[in-house]
């Protein structure tokens, strides 16, 4: 893989033009957009704009066989077993609510969750907990913040209707034991949603061999468009599901006081889709396809160990997560005892042009546990390199060495 | 207190830019906070203190440990500053408005608002030299034992008197007189008119105002406007004083006699003596009240030391 090639690809990252350089190390909460993502999009709003599936002209014809396109790009990218798997949603939190409001979910029935999960795969099981009576319990993790499989099957019992888990924590990187959780969930008659958000970007995911049955994502996480997701859902659990959202583009035919449901995907996708951010997606999944997962695991995983070993050592930093880099994808998170981490990312930012998170990341519940007020999280991705880890290493260590 | 600095330091530079205008709405909303005895929660002090610590650290680390460490009490700092400066500037812009120079009456040291240092300048006494400073030591011209009967005085029935030290040929005051006929018009006081050659190598034209007012005091204020207005330069031409004497119904062969009389030599010394007793630097210098203005000022400066601040209501 050549990274400096590769950074060619994402105009933001070019230096020049008397501009600080800008060293992003954000992409678990929205990845840089290579060039052809963006011409995607920009094709649909200047050369194919209509409406897919609705018009009968040629360029609503165009329009249909793109999001055509896309979808069976995508089923094909996620191995799913038929394209009609794949329903286009906002992002992972649209993913998360349409499968808690379409379940089904009765008063009594479990959804089980882990104590790290991103306010997406815990605010809405807090709603239906509120409005259907669903019991929501809580899986502890491991002191290192790994999965509990232990803990896990404890209270895996016969009223866990669901297991709703982040497949890669957006706190720490950890991903879960994915096949293991969806093998016992199963041999207990429950079903499994993962959220894939940080998943899908780092790594190769084969929902056929995983056996899962709802997967949601966020496109802008994974080198595509704003505002674009998607739901996996295997086709038969797909078709027992209600709607969520509806209207148009949902149904065959209505009457005043009746309607007929299209079949899966249609009858999820309500109203005029976002057919820039579908070609957008499609564009950003044949991106990463010609990079490759290997390659940008290795990438990550080189970065993370080399500012791993560089910043644990500095006094009063804490990693968040198990101590071994490898087992945290591209995320290293961090605090440092008495020093705010909004202060130091916006050090960062000003003294080196280096871009981290930091507050909560949306996993509120963790931290309030824990009783920690926040920290501060570099995300890595392929397009980084290691100049710009060292940079994050010297400027935090300047910063220590500064705020005593 | 670093939020206050903060807030009128980004105030003013919101005039100009949009994101230093957002930040100054923070820092209004802290302002807001702490002025009600309430925290300053909003991460204000801390987002700008990153972000200066930010900048200074790549320069100089020791620099940013002491920034860090001191932070409060340098705000402190620059508060008690910013509000020194603050009250200085007020202070400037009143002594502006009331005596002509932010620096206070006949000062002329720089002030923003007269960079030229126009409402100081004087023709001295001492040299042909004008837009000298005033030294201090000329500022206690005083009318104390002054005989004002030696001069040409506009009687007006009116308790105030105005006293000018003015010369002909001084361009400041030619730029002040009319100010200060205007003022006499307006306010109806009493003005003393004493002639000092500072720009002529002789007394010629101090013995001319004499002779003049002399012969015909009824017509010396016409005189006198007549010899302040037009170009200064032609007073030297004896066809142009003749003439100038003659509209305005003065007889110039008397007056020319009246001016070579040994008598006029007399009074007119009598007269530079009581002027030179005065202490006055140059010309102009008119006493109003208890004040003693030098150079030429803005018509409100008179107007405030004769009649107060709220001149212009009466």
């Amino acid at each position: 893989m050549d990274i400096r090639k590769i950074r060619q690809d994402f105009p933001i990252l070019q230096e020049g033009g008397g501009k600080k350089p800008v060293v992003y190390l954000d992409t678990a909460c929205q990845s840089l957009r290579p060039r052809s993502v963006v011409e995607a999009v920009s094709q649909y709003y200047l050369q194919e704009t209509a409406c897919a599936g609705r018009s009968m002209h040629r360029l609503a014809a165009e329009v249909s066989r793109s999001v055509d396109q896309s979808r069976a790009a995508l089923a094909k990218f996620f191995n799913a077993a038929k394209k009609e798997e794949i329903i286009f949603t906002r992002n992972t939190t649209e993913g998360i609510n349409l499968v808690a409001n379409s379940l089904g979910l009765k008063a009594g029935d479990v959804v089980l969750i882990s104590d790290k999960e991103h306010n997406s795969n815990l605010i809405p099981w807090q709603i239906q907990a509120k409005k259907q009576g669903v019991v929501v319990k809580i899986i502890p993790s491991r002191p290192d913040n790994t999965f509990d499989l232990a803990a896990y099957e404890t209270l895996l019992g016969p009223s866990v209707r669901l297991v709703s888990l982040g497949y890669t924590s957006n706190l720490d990187g950890v991903s879960i034991p994915a096949s293991e959780i969806i093998k016992k969930a199963h041999q207990n008659g429950s079903l499994v949603l993962l959220d894939a958000a940080q998943t899908a970007p780092h790594r190769s995911i084969n929902v056929k061999a995983l056996d899962v049955d709802f997967l949601a994502l966020s496109g802008h996480k994974m080198l595509g468009p704003s505002g674009m997701g998607l739901l996996y859902g295997k086709y038969a659990l797909l078709e027992r599901l209600d709607p969520f959202l509806v209207g148009g583009e949902t149904v065959a035919s209505s009457t005043y006081t009746t309607c007929e449901f299209l079949p899966p995907p249609e009858k999820f996708e309500a109203g005029l889709q976002d057919y820039a951010g579908i070609a957008g997606l499609g564009a950003a999944v044949k991106y990463l396809q010609g990079i490759g997962f290997d390659a940008i695991q290795k990438q990550e995983t080189l970065l993370n160990e080399c500012i791993t070993n560089e910043i644990k050592d500095i006094p009063g930093l804490r990693l968040i997560g198990p101590a071994d880099p490898k087992l945290r994808g591209g995320i290293v998170s961090f605090y440092i005892e008495n020093i705010d981490s909004h202060r130091i990312a916006l050090m960062l930012d000003q003294m080196a042009g280096v871009m981290v998170r930091s507050g909560q990341h949306c996993v509120h519940s963790w931290f309030e546990s824990h009783q920690i007020r926040g920290a501060v999280r570099a995300s890595l991705y392929f397009y980084n390199t290691l100049e710009e880890a060292e940079l994050l290493i010297g400027s935090l260590k300047k910063i220590r060495k500064v705020l005593g | 207190m670093f939020c206050i600095v903060a807030f009128i330091v980004l105030s003013i530079l919101g005039i100009f830019s949009a994101s230093n205008r957002e930040l100054a709405r923070e820092s209004l909303d802290c302002v807001l906070r702490r002025v009600t005895l309430r925290p300053c929660n909003t991460g204000f002090d801390e987002k700008m203190k990153a972000k200066i610590l930010g900048v200074v650290i790549t320069r100089s680390e020791g620099a940013a440990i002491f920034l860090n460490r001191n932070f409060e009490l340098l705000s402190w700092t620059f508060f008690v500053l910013l509000l020194a400066s603050s009250i200085w500037t007020i202070r400037g812009v009143v002594l502006f408005y009331t005596t002509g120079s932010c620096n206070g009456a006949n000062s002329s040291a720089f002030c923003v608002f007269d960079p030229s240092g126009s409402n100081n300048e004087v023709s001295t006494s001492s040299s042909q030299v004008c837009s000298m400073p005033v030294p201090a030591k000329f500022l206690t011209a005083r009318l104390k034992n002054i005989d004002l009967d030696l001069f040409p005085t506009l009687k007006n029935g009116s308790s105030q008197k105005i006293v000018m030290i003015a010369c002909y040929h001084c361009e400041y005051s030619r730029k002040a007189y009319p100010m200060i006929r205007d003022l006499v018009k307006q306010f109806k006081v009493d003005l003393a008119f004493l002639h000092y050659p500072v720009k002529e190598s002789t007394d010629y034209f101090s013995r001319v105002s004499y002779c003049v007012n002399k012969l015909e005091p009824d017509k010396f204020w016409t005189f006198n406007d007549q010899m302040f207005s037009g170009d200064a330069m032609e007073l030297d031409d004896p066809a142009y004083l003749n003439g100038l004497l003659t509209s305005v119904g003065l007889d110039a062969g008397q007056v020319n006699a009246c001016v070579a009389d040994p008598q006029t030599e007399t009074v007119v010394k009598e007269q530079m003596q009581e002027i030179v007793k005065t202490g006055f630097f140059g010309t102009p210098t008119v006493f109003i009240q208890n004040q003693v203005l030098v150079g030429p000022k803005p018509y409100r400066v008179y107007a405030i030391a004769l009649e107060g601040l709220l001149y212009w209501l009466k």
